[in-house]
């Protein structure tokens, strides 16, 4: 080490930008391949799709814009992988939008596009569907309306779940239970007792997402079931007697020991610690793999009350016209009957057209996985989640950290009462102003 | 060094010079007799060290087990503390599942370059700042300090912004050169080069050292262990960062590590742990490769140095 003189350190230093040098060829070298979508003007032909793969599709998308480009010769697909959740695709796409080289599609969650669609960011397809001549009434009607927002609808679903009842058939059987879910949360309650008498050491009823793992998604359907909710359009209604009777149940549940919150209930379920959870449909496939027990799946309690999630696919405002057409040439064909039926086979995510559970690959499908036609069946009874947790700025994790504070015995009342005016100030500071009057 | 010395010379007979064991001994000696107590805090203190080193090892342990578990065993009650049967197939699901040696090289590549040119950098700033004299020296130093209350989530839009208009999204140079900024190691090593004994600088300049022969033979020797530790954090943020090269790769042409493995994690359902695990076991082993061998350095950058003889 002491030996090295002025010249040798100069060489180590030419080395060292040596390095730095070969480096910049080698990313030279990808940029003609890669850089060409990007630009704001974009290149024709080329489109730019921008997923989180969900529920690890990534082969599966692949799949599918290889039928897209053999399909329609002079386009092509580039799939990016911009993010592991949906949260992170929004980001990246934040990014892009202040500093440019926007995407031709972009995956949206049902509590992301809003923002997107209220700041004018991501394009109404209505129009370019109408040219391209698009059946839009074969779209699962809940699904699509989702993306509503005056008279305008701006994605198309794409990667879409519900909730589901999943129960241990097992200590079912032990709790002489028939084997059925729940008909209503008072059904429930009274099957409780039964349940937690033939629950071993160390195993719990049931067991629910905590507040920071969408807590506020399943609840929902609680609220729904006493007739409360958590907004009328725009109105926010978490001090109606409803849904404070429904937060009182929860509260209830959670006193005596019934249910028990969790960050990933789907692990203590397939390890046979909980009797029960209310899960997303799209854990189906790994529950199935993971657990050593049967497992049994049954609509969540209460009719008609299941609340809808998961993504659809938009378009960026900003972009020319021929690249909205081509891209949206592309979100039509990845959510056509047969792409939605590969894709939902393999993920465990909901068809999103009618017509797929016709296609013959569905029904042979449906017969051999029971448990993904319960799925499916409710998709007839779900419901258009409430704004004031979709819509609003924040207003998933703003009411998740209310419900927690429920669950641990805080007063019912009070806690909805400051949701009310939480979300009421949100609505009149961020976006009322935005609304078209 | 002198300490042991001085018990040596006091112990022995003055016309023997001790041997160098002999020395070693003493010293042994010398320190187990001043560390010398009750057996209860012995005892208290081997439970401490077995309680950090349990909180520190089991995590670790766990990861490295459940890589090798099958899937239906991974969450299970009571919990396998030994894979059985083990299985190698999580590693295989690695490198095939995702393009694992394409991220692996990437990582190498932005973490290799990234970090060469902060080490480099920040070493010659740290030496103009504080062995050199011109003037603006600082102001230059506060705009450095400036640089380093800016947190780096702060500037990542306009970054974003300024790259992608150069074209250079999904490419090494827009991934690695927003990265190459280094105001921690300026400050950090500047504070160092400033502690070493100005005597010493003085005579070397007197003995006719120029400004690089005085960084590289003089400075650097007695700053190792400094360096090292810098290098090494320095290595294993690069190797960790994921912010920066998620916003700019859009494949596995350039995505490192942390970026790829995220493919594995289901993120609607649930994730099959056990190639996470695997992934992360092999993602782990280059770092600790090489914190393996630096921890040789620093204890040779101890004991060595201008200080020598």
């Amino acid at each position: 080490m002491n030996d090295v003189t002025r010249r040798g350190f100069l060489g180590g230093l030419a080395g060292v930008a040596g390095v730095a040098g070969l480096a910049a060829c080698a990313g030279g070298s990808t940029a003609p391949a890669s850089g060409g979508g990007g630009g704001q003007a974009g290149t024709a032909g080329q489109i730019e799709f921008w997923s989180n793969h969900p529920g690890t599709s990534k082969p599966v998308e692949q799949a599918i814009i290889k039928k897209f480009e053999a399909a329609n010769t002079g386009l092509k697909v580039k799939l990016v992988d911009a993010g592991q959740n949906y949260e992170e695709v929004a980001q990246k796409f934040n990014a892009a939008l202040a500093g440019g080289q926007l995407p031709d599609v972009v995956v949206a969650s049902d509590v992301t596009w809003f923002n997107f669609a209220l700041n004018k960011q991501i394009t109404p397809i209505d129009d370019l569907l109408a040219t391209a001549k698009v059946d839009t009434s074969d779209y699962v009607d809940a699904l699509f309306n989702d993306y509503n927002f005056s008279d305008k609808h701006y994605a198309l679903p794409y990667a879409r779940s519900t909730p589901l009842f999943y129960y241990n058939k097992d200590l079912w059987k032990k709790a002489g239970l028939e084997d059925r879910g729940p008909k209503d949360w008072d059904e429930f309650k009274a099957w409780a007792p039964k349940i937690k008498a033939a629950l071993g050491n160390g195993q719990v009823a049931l067991e629910m997402a905590d507040g920071s793992n969408y807590l506020d998604w399943y609840f929902q359907n609680m609220a729904w079931t006493f007739g409360g909710g958590y907004s009328k359009e725009w109105t926010p209604t978490f001090s109606d007697p409803n849904t404070i009777k429904a937060g009182q149940f929860l509260q209830g549940l959670a006193k005596d020991g019934t249910v028990k919150f969790n960050k990933s209930p789907e692990a203590d379920f397939s390890a046979g610690l909980a009797a029960c959870i209310m899960q997303s449909t799209g854990s189906l496939g790994g529950i199935t793999k993971d657990a050593k027990f049967d497992v049994g799946t049954a609509f969540l309690p209460g009719d008609g009350n299941c609340p809808t999630g998961g993504a659809g696919v938009a378009i960026p405002m900003n972009i020319s016209d021929e690249r909205k057409a081509n891209a949206l040439k592309f979100i039509a064909f990845l959510t056509n009957a047969e792409n939605t039926v590969t894709f939902t086979q393999a993920t465990g995510y909901m068809p999103v057209r009618k017509s797929a559970v016709d296609l013959p690959a569905e029904k042979a499908f449906l017969e051999k996985n029971p448990n993904a036609k319960t799925a499916i069946d409710q998709l007839a009874k779900t419901r258009s989640q409430d704004n004031a947790r979709v819509l609003l700025p924040g207003g998933g994790a703003r009411i998740g950290k209310g419900l927690d504070q429920v669950a641990q015995g805080q007063d019912v009342a009070t806690v909805f009462k400051g949701l009310d005016q939480q979300s009421q100030q949100v609505f009149d500071s961020q976006v009322k102003s935005k609304l078209p009057s | 060094m002198s300490a042991p010395a001085i018990v040596g010379t006091i112990d022995e007979p003055p016309t023997a010079p001790p041997s160098r064991r002999e020395r070693r001994a003493d010293q042994n000696r010398s320190e187990s007799s001043s560390h010398n107590r009750g057996p209860l805090m012995t005892t208290a203190g081997y439970v401490g060290m077995t309680v950090a080193l349990l909180i520190v090892a089991v995590p670790l342990f766990w990861i490295i087990i459940t890589s090798f578990k099958e899937r239906g065993d991974i969450y299970v009650r009571p919990a396998q503390w030994w894979p059985n049967p083990a299985t190698t197939e999580n590693y295989h699901d690695v490198t095939t599942r995702i393009p694992f040696s394409n991220y692996f090289r990437n990582s190498l590549i932005i973490t290799g370059v990234t970090s060469t040119v902060k080490i480099v950098l920040g070493v010659i700033s740290a030496y103009a700042l504080s062995l050199l004299r011109f003037p603006g020296r600082g102001i230059v130093f506060l705009v450095v300090i400036a640089a380093l209350m800016v947190p780096n989530q702060i500037t990542v839009i306009s970054n974003y912004a300024l790259v992608a208009q150069l074209g250079w999204r999904n490419t090494y140079q827009g991934i690695i050169i927003p990265l190459a900024g280094v105001a921690f190691g300026t400050f950090l090593m500047r504070n160092q080069f400033l502690s070493l004994p100005g005597e010493i600088i003085e005579a070397a300049r007197l003995d006719g050292a120029g400004p690089l022969k005085l960084l590289w033979k003089v400075v650097l020797p007695m700053s190792w262990p400094t360096l090292v530790a810098f290098s090494l954090i320095t290595v294993v943020n690069e190797w960790n960062e994921y912010l920066w090269p998620f916003l700019m790769s859009d494949d596995e042409r350039v995505a490192p590590l942390p970026v790829g493995l995220t493919q594995l994690q289901n993120n609607d359902g649930v994730t099959n742990w056990g190639p996470v695990m695997a992934g992360t076991v092999l993602a782990m082993v280059p770092i600790l490769v090489l914190f393996l061998v630096l921890q040789r350095q620093m204890i040779k950058g101890l004991t060595a140095g201008a200080l020598k003889g």
